[in-house]
């Protein structure tokens, strides 16, 4: 077991503010109109903003791939990129692929079931149904950087990006693999969005001009954020944080459990992040006052990410790292109803 | 000098299958060679092939605005099945982690209907529940709820191999301290949505499947769910439990080959399969049985016995190796940990059970082929393999409980 601690070394993502690698520049984001599908009127979220994937990974093939197929490749891509690793110099079996999702492959499962739809389960795609299995996207990483180490798609209700990013840690601390690429992230598509609306969750903002600032209530996101984890220890690795440790479940001594993974050390930064999803009354703010010590500065939870709900951990934490946080322990916090919690303690150069 | 803090074991197992509930079903069935594969054209009408069904569960029930699917369902009744014995009261209980893999979910909640207009299909009765059974999450999250168990709670879906995936990443759990015992397994009911999916791929085959036969037309679809009860051996040895088998490696890898076929060479599989046995600290001389991914496909099954002649190479005899999908076809996700559950029958019971319908096996030096008749002999270690879509690979190695 290797004593060190894994460090993010690289960050990638696929999110309204673009296609990035490195951290996200922090600029106001509108809702963007819906034009994917015919709506009944207007109707908007955070959504990710038609590029060309090629300009990223030249050659990549996207006619029959998921949009979160697309964005993993992009954004891995991109993290790796901004670790400046040279794969090259790895053994690839040892690099692995930890991958979140809430829905999987959304799209390509409204895609079969359309073609079942039309011509009956008899008549449906033979091309369209691999890519609806939810670890497909993590397949394709594998397939398009020759990783041959653990690959591995998990989600967990409300923290599915705290879940693969402990469980990448582990990899590397267990001597399962030597360099992690844990990706996180959703699509949103005509079901899930009307699924929300049925269900009488959105802002009113999803559904007019008025401005998010001025409602409350839920709004849909989409978007892929990819991290690079390795131990540390890498000649010219950038160090954006060190994976100290945390964990994710529920309890009715939330404070009890969190204070327990933080071993007696006092946190000078709370990064909020999910409150539960879109059904959810509770919030991670609530917890955050339960911390009486002195200069300890919070990022509150960004509705863009929220938006994201069970995988939007990383995208929380991509941004509150754009934002230039001082040095120090930092730890992640995110709540759900009935306990629910998850915490990442992170050391921040 | 055995680390009790780090060595991981089996207490429980939970079984649903074609047998019905319970190891002694499941282990009664396959020793009397019982096949429960049948036309598929009985449950589902207009698909051909064969497949085999799990008979004694409820229907899908929606409670308070949740559904649990079919997958939900065959999750919490092997759950339920493998914590028989244990004090849910008791903290070590409460503070588990689930582990549940799934790869079909609530796709058998939903129909095609609702691509006509999803607003509409969700108002039908509980569309909204059944729609919300869809996430990926949502059978590690139905057991926990179940039990009112407050540990980590993990979905995986690394398709054919998430079933061994998910019993790998909870003994992770395990060593990290993230809980003092883990459920760990996989579930997958059977839907037209994936009965649909294999048929347009052309993979079924329309009578029961030939794993590793020369004459191999396709597999067939089958449905369970497995759950291991999984703890350190300090946890086991303070609880007093028995400890079935430990768990003494495991591994996950992937082909990056193909999206779908597996590497012909088969050296992903050898790779991930040697990294069990590397944990495990286990030479290949000691490996007593090999329970195969063996779905009956013409490319797994290559590919398999490539792999094997890999890993065992310079082995001093054959290495024991059959396919139970034969018995009740690929359950998918709950393959792997089915199959574990297998593998720990037997080393327990020092009988191997057969590859059925295996008449013209593929040629190997390294394979003994168990066909025809149950082999008896002792049995200490034994490796439970899995392949999945994705290139993905995975491989539990058990060893007797009192080694």
């Amino acid at each position: 077991m290797s004593s060190k601690l894994p460090i993010i070394t690289g960050i990638g993502s696929v999110t309204s503010f673009g296609t990035l690698a490195g951290l996200i520049s922090p600029s106001p984001i509108e809702l963007a109109p819906i034009t994917a599908w015919t709506t009944d009127g207007l109707r908007r979220a955070f959504l990710v903003k038609p590029f060309q994937p090629t300009s990223v990974v030249p050659g990549l093939k996207t006619r029959r791939l998921d949009r979160i197929s697309i964005w993993t490749l992009v954004a891995s891509t991109l993290a790796l990129q901004d670790a400046g690793v040279d794969l090259n110099q790895m053994d690839r079996s040892r690099v692995a692929v930890v991958f979140a999702t809430g829905f999987g492959c959304i799209e390509s499962t409204e895609a079969f079931y359309q073609s079942a739809y039309k011509n009956g389960w008899a008549g449906t795609d033979p091309i369209t149904f691999p890519e609806t299995l939810a670890n497909s996207p993590a397949g394709h990483v594998a397939l398009l950087h020759d990783l041959r180490g653990p690959n591995i798609t998990v989600s967990s209700k409300n923290f599915a990006g705290e879940s693969a990013l402990l469980q990448a840690a582990s990899l590397l601390r267990h001597g399962q693999a030597d360099l992690a690429i844990v990706i996180a992230g959703d699509a949103l598509t005509r079901t899930a969005f009307e699924w929300y609306e049925t269900a009488g969750l959105l802002s009113l903002a999803c559904s007019s001009e008025v401005p998010l600032s001025e409602t409350s209530g839920f709004v849909p996101s989409e978007g892929m954020v990819a991290m690079v984890l390795e131990p540390e220890g890498r000649e010219h690795a950038k160090l954006y944080a060190r994976v100290r440790g945390g964990r994710w479940g529920a309890t009715d001594e939330p404070l009890a459990r969190v204070r327990e993974t933080l071993q007696g050390i006092a946190p000078s930064l709370i990064i909020c992040g999910g409150d539960g999803g879109p059904c959810s009354t509770s919030s991670p703010i609530s917890l955050v006052k339960e911390f009486p010590e002195e200069n300890t500065a919070v990022i509150p939870a960004q509705a863009i990410a929220l938006g994201l709900a069970d995988s939007g951990a990383l995208f929380h934490l991509a941004l509150a790292l754009s934002m230039q946080p001082s040095s120090g322990v930092a730890l992640t916090l995110a709540t759900s109803d009935n306990g629910g919690f998850a915490t990442v303690v992170l050391d921040l150069p | 000098m055995t680390d009790v803090k780090k060595t991981i074991v089996v207490t429980g197992i939970g079984i649903v299958s074609p047998y019905g509930v319970g190891m002694k079903n499941l282990e009664s069935g396959l020793l009397a060679g019982k096949n429960c594969l049948h036309l598929a054209r009985d449950v589902y009408p207009g698909f051909v092939g064969s497949l085999a069904q799990v008979s004694e569960l409820p229907h899908a029930v929606s409670k308070l605005g949740v559904r649990y699917s079919r997958t939900d369902l065959l999750a919490i009744a092997a759950a339920e099945d493998a914590v028989t014995g244990i004090d849910r009261q008791q903290s070590f209980f409460r503070e588990s982690a689930v582990v549940i893999a799934s790869t079909v979910g609530g796709l058998s909640e939903i129909d095609p209907g609702i691509m006509g207009d999803p607003s509409a299909w969700y108002r039908q009765g509980d569309g909204l529940a059944r729609a919300r059974s869809y996430s990926v999450a949502r059978a590690a999250a139905s057991v926990g709820e179940h039990f009112k168990i407050r540990g980590p709670n993990c979905g995986v879906s690394v398709a054919c191999a998430s079933g061994g995936t998910a019993i790998g990443l909870g003994a992770n759990m395990l060593l990290d301290g993230l809980a003092p015992m883990v459920l760990a397994g996989g579930a997958d009911g059977l839907c037209s949505f994936t009965m649909s999916g294999f048929s347009s791929l052309q993979s079924l085959d329309k009578d029961p499947c030939r794993p590793f036969d020369m004459n191999r037309k396709g597999l067939n679809l089958g449905e369970g769910a497995a759950v291991l009860v999984m703890e350190t051996l300090a946890g086991a040895q303070a609880r007093g439990a028995k400890v079935l088998a430990v768990l003494r490696g495991w591994a996950m890898g992937n082909d990056a080959t193909h999206p779908t076929a597996p590497q012909k060479q088969g050296t992903g599989l050898a790779q991930c399969m040697s990294n069990a046995m590397k944990m495990a600290g286990v030479d290949v001389e000691e490996i007593g049985y090999v329970n195969a991914h063996g779905t009956g496909t013409p490319l797994n099954d290559i590919a398999e016995v490539n792999a094997y002649e890999l890993t065992f190479r310079g082995r001093s005899s054959r290495v024991p190796v059959s396919s139970t999908k034969s018995y009740f076809g690929h359950c998918l996700a709950s393959a792997g940990s089915i199959e574990a559950a297998i593998s720990i029958a037997a080393i327990r019971s020092g009988s191997i059970v057969p590859t059925l319908r295996l008449k013209d096996p593929i040629e190997s030096s390294m394979v003994d082929w168990v066909k025809d008749a149950v082999r008896h002999q002792p049995v200490n270690v034994a490796i439970s393999v899995s392949v999945g879509f994705g290139g993905s690979n995975a491989a539990v190695l058990f060893g007797r409980a009192d080694a």
